[in-house]
């Protein structure tokens, strides 16, 4: 696979292509690169992080290439900090189950935000695995290309366990034969 | 050649394929009125297995009782039972493990928030050990569309040459959580579900394990039990549209049924399984994918009426089940249709039709805007004299 | 009247994360739904709860909530009509 762009983000830096761009929190680094996308403050922390990685990512793609993109996400805690607070909704001395943190507990939501923000009519899938296991990831990764023809794979990780514990370490990728730039 | 080899299913209707596909075929479900269950304070109506039935049967087969949780109890009966009925060596460094599950062990959370067995992949890890093997396991957590992107994913790998065999194993099982959920979106139906049909009201949610064990055969027919179920095609497409709501126009599902259809023989078509969950929007959106794909005419069905939606095992348990509807040559009746209720025909039916084609589609939609598709077909293969065991070279 | 529908526009940003909103920039007669603030089903579904936790109404019938959450004039209405806390 060839790598077009890739991202790093944590509490400490936000890493575009090997430069620093930004330093700060995920709300600020919204407002800094997008700021035009109200349902940002609807969306769930982990969907918020692979929101900006993606904006990023695909800042600089034309439309017809991404309408064919493909998302295969992965990372370690699913959507647990999320499934914790919808689990607060439901305890038995305030019973108010909530439908918008509800839908928030699948961790693929992450990819269909990113597919609605992008116009992506690609595939959309997400992986958990018990640990970081690179080799794993990038086997997935470019089995993708296997069955199918996306004109670039938007991967990588996105986990997030607290306000100062998160990482997205995505990249965009085409297969050996297709070149973006 | 990508094959299936082996696969169960355990369900409140039985616990292994056969058992299952005879109460559909016998037109049985389990989905049953639930009052006070998980101490909700709305009655649902679901099918829900027998927790204890279960336990029992694990303390059958197993070493140590409570170490396993009841989805990983699950999980680990269903694949005991395809693994030993092709003989395999599950813990082989060619053999990876593929689980699709939405929510595992999530009912945890109410008693022990912070236990590493509330992460899905955690599980998956447990459940692989529990048979040997040791490569990491991939779980596939996408909303309802889990079950086909797991065959999607444990195919692809075979593909790329590392591993010859893949276990997948689906499951979802249910707990307040899950229930509340769904409920507090409206969606459930308060009687059993009517997909496709013009009176439906909503889904009713279901527990089930479904396994099926793929292995990458190559070019050689080395299986002397006659046929063959060999993978034909699959798709994966995001409606980009919205979260939780399908496409108003079927945009994914369609592009998932175009994709499929340049891979399959057309005419060799048995029918196409669908989600068919039986809420408005679905079934409608499925008829308008249908529609746009010039499949009104060809038979469609739905097993939800029988099962429920089995969230991460729908995808499993629906493909085997139309396996066993084309090695039959009877197309299930879809439980609870009667009559058309849907802008566009879907042609479904409420009485089984016969069929001697060989190829059958598989679809299903989910949140997040996904959608995704398998074609599998049935291949007459000469009987030969020996039968290779599992995980030998 | 006013007191609750100032008391509504605060709760309604809460509930449906409309962050950088405040109660002045909300129009109480705008629809909520299709134009104005775009809500969506989830947003509805999302008031159902808010009315039922804030205001002990519970609706239980879908098609109904279309015309009470028209706009936040049509629900301090329904709220003032109907609240059981």
């Amino acid at each position: 696979m060839n790598t077009v762009s890739q991202v790093r983000i944590t509490r400490e830096e936000t890493i575009l292509d090997g430069k620093c761009i930004f330093t700060g929190s995920i709300t600020e680094l919204y407002r800094e690169f997008a700021g035009d996308y109200p349902k940002f403050f609807k969306m769930d922390s982990l969907c918020r992080l692979g929101f900006m990685a993606a904006e990023l990512l695909l800042k600089n793609i034309p439309a017809p290439i991404r309408e064919n993109a493909a998302i295969a996400l992965f990372n370690r805690n699913g959507s647990l900090i999320t499934d914790r607070n919808y689990q607060k909704t439901v305890s038995d001395d305030n019973y108010f189950p909530s439908p918008a943190l509800f839908v928030y507990t699948l961790a693929n939501i992450v990819t269909g935000e990113i597919a609605i923000r992008n116009k992506i009519y690609g595939e959309s899938s997400f992986y958990i695995l018990d640990e970081y296991d690179a080799a794993l990831i990038e086997d997935i990764a470019a089995s993708v290309f296997i069955t199918s023809s996306p004109s670039l794979l938007l991967t990588g990780w996105v986990d997030y366990n607290d306000e100062t514990d998160y990482l997205a370490d995505m990249k965009l990728v085409t297969d050996n034969k297709t070149k973006i730039r | 050649m990508i094959a299936c080899i082996a696969d169960n299913i355990i369900s409140p209707m039985g616990l292994t394929t056969e058992e299952n596909f005879s109460s559909v075929s016998k037109g049985m479900s389990m989905l049953r009125n639930h009052e006070d269950t998980f101490g909700l304070p709305e009655a649902f109506c679901a099918s829900m297995l027998d927790r204890e039935l279960i336990s029992g049967l694990f303390a059958d087969h197993a070493l140590s009782d409570n170490e396993y949780t009841f989805f990983e109890k699950l999980c680990i009966l269903s694949a005991t039972d395809a693994i030993s009925s092709c003989a395999l060596q599950a813990e082989c460094e060619d053999v990876i493990f593929v689980i699709s599950t939405t929510k595992g062990n999530v009912d945890m959370l109410e008693t022990e928030p912070d236990c590493p067995g509330c992460r899905l992949a955690f599980s998956a890890e447990k459940i692989a050990r529990y048979f040997g093997n040791t490569n990491t396991s991939v779980v596939t957590s996408n909303a309802c569309v889990s079950g086909v992107c797991a065959q999607i994913a444990a195919i692809r790998l075979l593909l790329g040459g590392k591993y010859r065999y893949a276990v997948i194993i689906g499951c979802d099982v249910l707990s307040r959580f899950i229930i509340s959920g769904f409920q507090s979106f409206k969606a459930l139906s308060p009687e059993p579900c009517r997909p496709f049909d013009k009176e439906r009201k909503g889904l009713n949610l279901g527990e089930a394990a479904g396994t099926m064990i793929l292995e990458n055969i190559g070019g050689t027919n080395v299986y002397g039990n006659g046929s063959l179920w060999e993978f034909a095609a699959c798709s994966n497409h995001n409606d980009a549209n919205h979260i939780s709501g399908p496409s108003r126009t079927g945009e994914g599902a369609f592009r998932v049924l175009k994709d499929i259809l340049e891979k399959i023989d057309r005419d060799d078509i048995a029918f196409v399984n669908l989600h068919g969950t039986a809420t408005p929007y679905n079934d409608e959106m499925e008829s308008i994918a249908l529609h746009r794909s010039g499949l009104e005419d060809l038979p469609a069905n739905g097993f939800k009426g029988y099962f429920g939606h089995t969230l991460g095992a729908a995808g499993i348990i629906e493909t085997i089940l139309s396996m066993k509807a084309v090695e039959t040559g009877v197309i299930p009746a879809t439980k609870g249709y009667g009559t058309k209720g849907t802008t566009y025909g879907i042609s479904a039916s409420s009485a089984t039709r016969e069929t001697d084609r060989n190829t059958f589609i598989k679809i299903l939609s989910g949140f997040g805007g996904s959608n995704a598709g398998i074609a599998y077909r049935r291949r007459n293969v000469p009987p030969c004299a020996t039968f290779r065991k599992g995980g030998e070279a | 009247m006013n007191e609750l529908i100032d008391k509504l526009k605060t709760q309604i940003i809460e509930a449906l994360n409309l962050e950088d909103m405040t109660i002045s920039d909300i129009d109480t007669e705008a629809p909520l739904f299709g134009s104005g603030l775009g809500l969506d089903s989830i947003d509805a579904l999302e008031l159902i709860v808010l009315l039922e936790r804030e205001y002990g109404i519970k609706l239980t019938n879908p098609a109904e909530s279309k015309e009470i959450f028209r706009s936040v004039a049509t629900i301090a209405d329904y709220v003032s009509k109907n609240r059981t806390k």
